[in-house]
C-alpha cells in the first residue's frame, strides 16, 4: 500500500497513470438513496484502464449500491455516471446504452434456472457482439462436464461460477478495454475457482481491462490495485503477469432480446403453460355453460370468441415471469433497454385460440377475427408487461397487487368486441 | 383545540351525512314513476352522488400528493398521497357500491362493462385499492414512494375522463346532476338542498379523514425512525 486519498474523492494527484482522457468509468458527485436512507452522497470515482478497484467497506456502506449504480440499475438523486466518456445515467433520468459492452455479476446470480450453461454464456457473448469456444473457460472453472445442464440443476457454488464467468466474459472476448463489475464474486466459490478467478482478474487487468469489485474476500482483496472503503482509498502494487489474450470472434447479432425470449419459451414451454392454458380454461368454461347454437346475438358470440385470447394476454408476459428469478430481469436491464419478451409467440397464440373460438362458437373460420385476436393478445400482453415493469424497482415486486389494475383493459376489449361484431 | 380539528371535521361530517340520509330517505320528494323503473331506489342518489364527489376530492389530493413527492421529494407530499389514496378508496367503494345497488334496481344489472363512466370510476377505485394494498406490502423507501406516486400521477388521467364520460359517451350512466350547465336544472329545489347538504357533509368528512390519515402516516414515520435508531441505524 502506497498512498491514501481522503473521503473517497478521486484525487488526480494520487493517480500515477490516470489522466481524465483515459477514464473508462467516472462517477461524478453521486448521491443514491435506498430505502429511506442516503447510502452514497457526494461520491466520486474515476476508473482507468488496468485499474482493479476493490470496494471493501462495512456491510451497508454502499458497495453493492456503487456496482448497481454503475450498471444503471439504480436511479440517481444527484450526479452522473459515464462509461468510456459517454453518459449512461444521471439524476435527470437519462439512461443510455453504454457505448461498449460491460461485464456484470450481481449479488444474486441473475440466472434463469431453465437455461443451460452453454446457452446463458453464449447469450452473454452475443451481448458483446461476439462468439467463442467456451470449453477452455468452463474447464478452468471445473464446469466443462456440466456445459449442457440446466442452471437450476447446479449447486449454489456452481451457479455462482456461471454468474462470475458471465461477468468476466465481455472482457475475456475482446482486446479493447472493457469495464467489469463484480459484486461479491468470491462468495460460494471453492478454493480452486477462487485461484482461477484471481488469476483471470490479474491477466485481464494486464490486458487493459478495468474492474470494480465489491468484496471482503482476502483472495479478491489481493487482486486490487486500489482498495476503497467508500471513505478513503489506498493504492496497492501488483506484480506484472502474462496478459489475457482475447478469445472472441466478432459476430453479427440482431434481435437478440426477441431471440432470447423465444428460446426461453421454447425451453420452458412457459407460454403454453401460462397463457395457453389460461385461454384453454376460458374456452372450456364457456363451453361448459353455453350452447353456442342457442345464442343469436352476434356481439355475444364474438365476445365468447375473443374472451380466450384476451385472457391469454391478461396472463402477462411469460418471459418476464421467468426473469423474476434471481434478479435475471435486473441483469438484463443493465445491459439492454429492451428486455427479452414473448412478442414472437403472443400473436401466434392469439391466432390459434381465436381460430379455435371461431370454429367452436361461430361454426366457421373467420380470418378477420383471427387476425384481430392475434393483435389483441399482443397488445394486451404489451400493456400487462408495461404495468409489471413499472413495479420492478420495488423491494418486493411480486407482493404488489398488480392484477388490480388489469380491469383497465376490459373496456377497450368490450369496444373491440362491439366493433368486431360488425365485421 | 387545534389538535382536535380533524376529529371535529370527522364528527361534523358524520352528523351531516346522517342528516342527508334521513332527509333523503324521509323528506325529499319521490321522483316520477314514469321516468324511472325503480323510483324508490333513486333515493340512494343522496348517498351516491356526494360520495362520488368526495372521492374526486380525494383523488385530487392523491394527485397533488403524488406530484409533490415525485418532483420535490417532500414528506408532506407522501402523506397527502397516502391520505388521498385511503380516502379515495373509502369514498370510491361507497359510490361504486351504491351505484351497483341502484343499477340492479333500475337497469336490471349492477354493472355494465361497456359504460365509460362506470368503468373509469371503477378503475379509479381499483387504483386506490392497488395503492393502499401495494403500499402495505412494501417496506417504506424512495423506491416504493416513487413507484406508487407514478401510478398516482398516471391514474389521475382517469379523473377528467370520468367527469366528461357521460357528456360524450352516455351509455347507461345518467348525465350530470351537479354542474350540468344549461341542460341541467331538472332537480327540484328540495332535492337540490339535500344533495347540497350531502356534498358539504361528505366534503367536511373527507377533509377530516385526510387530516387524520396524514397524522397517522406522520406518526408511523416517526415510529420507524425511532425503531431504526434503536436498531443502531441512522
Amino acid at each position: 500500500m502506497v498512498e491514501t486519498s481522503p473521503n473517497g474523492r478521486f484525487d488526480v494527484a494520487l493517480q500515477t497513470r490516470t489522466p481524465m482522457a483515459e477514464s473508462m468509468l467516472s462517477l461524478v458527485d453521486l448521491e443514491v438513496r435506498r430505502g429511506m436512507g442516503v447510502v452514497l452522497s457526494g461520491f466520486n470515482l474515476e476508473v482507468a484502464s488496468k485499474d482493479v478497484v476493490v470496494l471493501h467497506g462495512e456491510n451497508g456502506s454502499g458497495k453493492s449500491t456503487v456496482i448497481e449504480s454503475c450498471a444503471r440499475l439504480l436511479p440517481l438523486e444527484k450526479g452522473s455516471i459515464h462509461h468510456h466518456g459517454a453518459l449512461v445515467v444521471d439524476s435527470e433520468g437519462r439512461r443510455n446504452i453504454p457505448p461498449q459492452p460491460f461485464g456484470l455479476t450481481l449479488q444474486s446470480n441473475g440466472l434463469l434456472g431453465d437455461e443451460t450453461i452453454e446457452n446463458h454464456l453464449s447469450t452473454v457473448c452475443s451481448l458483446s457482439g461476439m462468439k467463442t469456444d467456451l470449453s477452455p473457460i468452463l474447464e478452468s472453472y471445473g464446469l466443462a462436464h456440466r456445459r449442457y445442464d440446466r442452471i437450476g440443476q447446479l449447486s449454489g457454488g456452481q451457479a455462482r461460477k456461471v454468474a462470475v464467468i458471465a461477468g468476466l466474459l465481455p472482457a475475456m472476448l475482446c482486446s479493447k478495454p472493457r469495464l467489469v463489475f463484480l459484486d461479491e464474486p468470491g462468495t460460494g466459490l471453492d478454493n480452486n475457482a477462487l485461484a482461477v478467478l484471481a488469476s483471470d482478474i490479474g491477466r485481464l487487468r494486464e490486458a487493459g481491462h478495468a474492474f470494480v469489485i465489491a468484496s471482503h474476500h482476502p483472495d479478491i482483496l489481493k487482486c486490487a490495485t486500489r482498495l476503497h472503503d467508500l471513505e478513503s482509498e489506498s493504492l496497492q502494487d501488483q506484480t506484472p503477469c502474462k496478459p489475457w489474450k482475447a478469445i472472441g470472434v466478432e459476430e453479427n447479432v440482431r434481435l437478440l432480446s426477441t431471440k432470447v425470449g423465444h428460446r426461453y419459451l421454447r425451453s420452458t414451454r412457459a407460454g403454453l403453460a401460462r397463457n395457453g392454458l389460461t385461454a384453454l380454461l376460458v374456452l372450456g368454461t364457456l363451453l361448459a355453460f353455453i350452447d353456442p347454437i342457442s345464442i343469436e346475438n352476434p356481439t355475444l358470440l364474438v365476445g365468447f370468441v375473443l374472451a380466450a385470447p384476451f385472457a391469454a394476454g391478461l396472463a402477462g408476459d411469460p418471459v418476464l415471469y421467468l426473469m423474476r428469478e434471481q434478479r435475471a430481469a435486473d441483469w438484463w436491464r443493465a445491459h439492454v433497454n429492451r428486455l427479452p419478451n414473448a412478442d414472437f409467440i403472443a400473436p401466434i397464440l392469439g391466432l390459434i385460440f381465436t381460430s379455435l373460438g371461431c370454429i367452436l362458437f361461430l361454426d366457421a373460420f373467420d380470418w378477420k377475427l383471427s387476425l384481430l385476436g392475434a393483435g389483441m393478445v399482443w397488445v394486451t400482453l404489451f400493456c400487462v408487461r408495461f404495468i409489471e415493469l413499472s413495479t420492478l424497482r420495488l423491494a418486493r415486486p411480486n407482493a404488489v397487487f398488480i392484477r388490480l389494475l388489469l380491469p383497465i383493459l376490459i373496456l377497450p376489449w368490450a369496444l373491440i368486441v362491439d366493433f368486431a361484431a360488425t365485421l | 383545540m387545534r389538535r382536535r380539528v380533524p376529529e371535529i371535521f370527522l364528527g361534523l361530517g358524520f352528523a351531516g351525512i346522517m342528516t342527508t340520509l334521513y332527509l333523503g330517505l324521509n323528506w325529499a320528494p319521490s321522483v316520477s314513476i314514469d321516468a324511472f323503473e325503480s323510483p324508490a331506489a333513486q333515493r340512494i342518489f343522496y348517498w351516491h352522488v356526494p360520495s362520488a364527489w368526495a372521492a374526486f376530492i380525494a383523488f385530487g389530493v392523491l394527485f397533488f400528493g403524488s406530484a409533490i413527492w415525485f418532483f420535490k421529494r417532500s414528506p408532506l407530499g407522501w402523506r397527502l398521497h397516502v391520505a388521498g389514496s385511503e380516502a379515495g378508496l373509502a369514498c370510491g367503494l361507497m359510490a361504486v357500491w351504491s351505484g351497483c345497488v341502484w343499477g340492479a334496481a333500475e337497469w336490471g344489472t349492477p354493472w355494465d362493462w361497456s359504460d365509460i363512466r362506470l368503468n373509469t370510476f371503477g378503475l379509479l377505485t381499483l387504483l386506490a385499492l392497488f395503492l393502499v394494498l401495494g403500499r402495505q406490502s412494501q417496506p417504506d423507501g424512495v423506491e416504493t414512494r416513487d413507484t406508487f406516486s407514478t401510478f398516482g400521477l398516471y391514474g389521475f388521467v382517469l379523473v377528467p375522463l370520468t367527469y366528461i364520460a357521460t357528456r360524450f359517451w352516455q351509455i347507461r350512466h345518467p348525465g350530470p346532476v351537479i354542474a350540468a350547465g344549461e341542460d341541467g336544472g331538472s332537480l327540484q329545489s328540495s332535492m337540490a338542498v339535500v344533495l347540497l347538504i350531502g356534498a358539504l357533509s361528505f366534503t367536511i368528512f373527507i377533509i377530516g379523514h385526510i387530516l387524520i390519515s396524514m397524522r397517522i402516516t406522520h406518526l408511523e414515520q416517526r415510529l420507524e425512525q425511532v425503531q431504526k435508531s434503536l436498531d443502531g441505524g441512522n
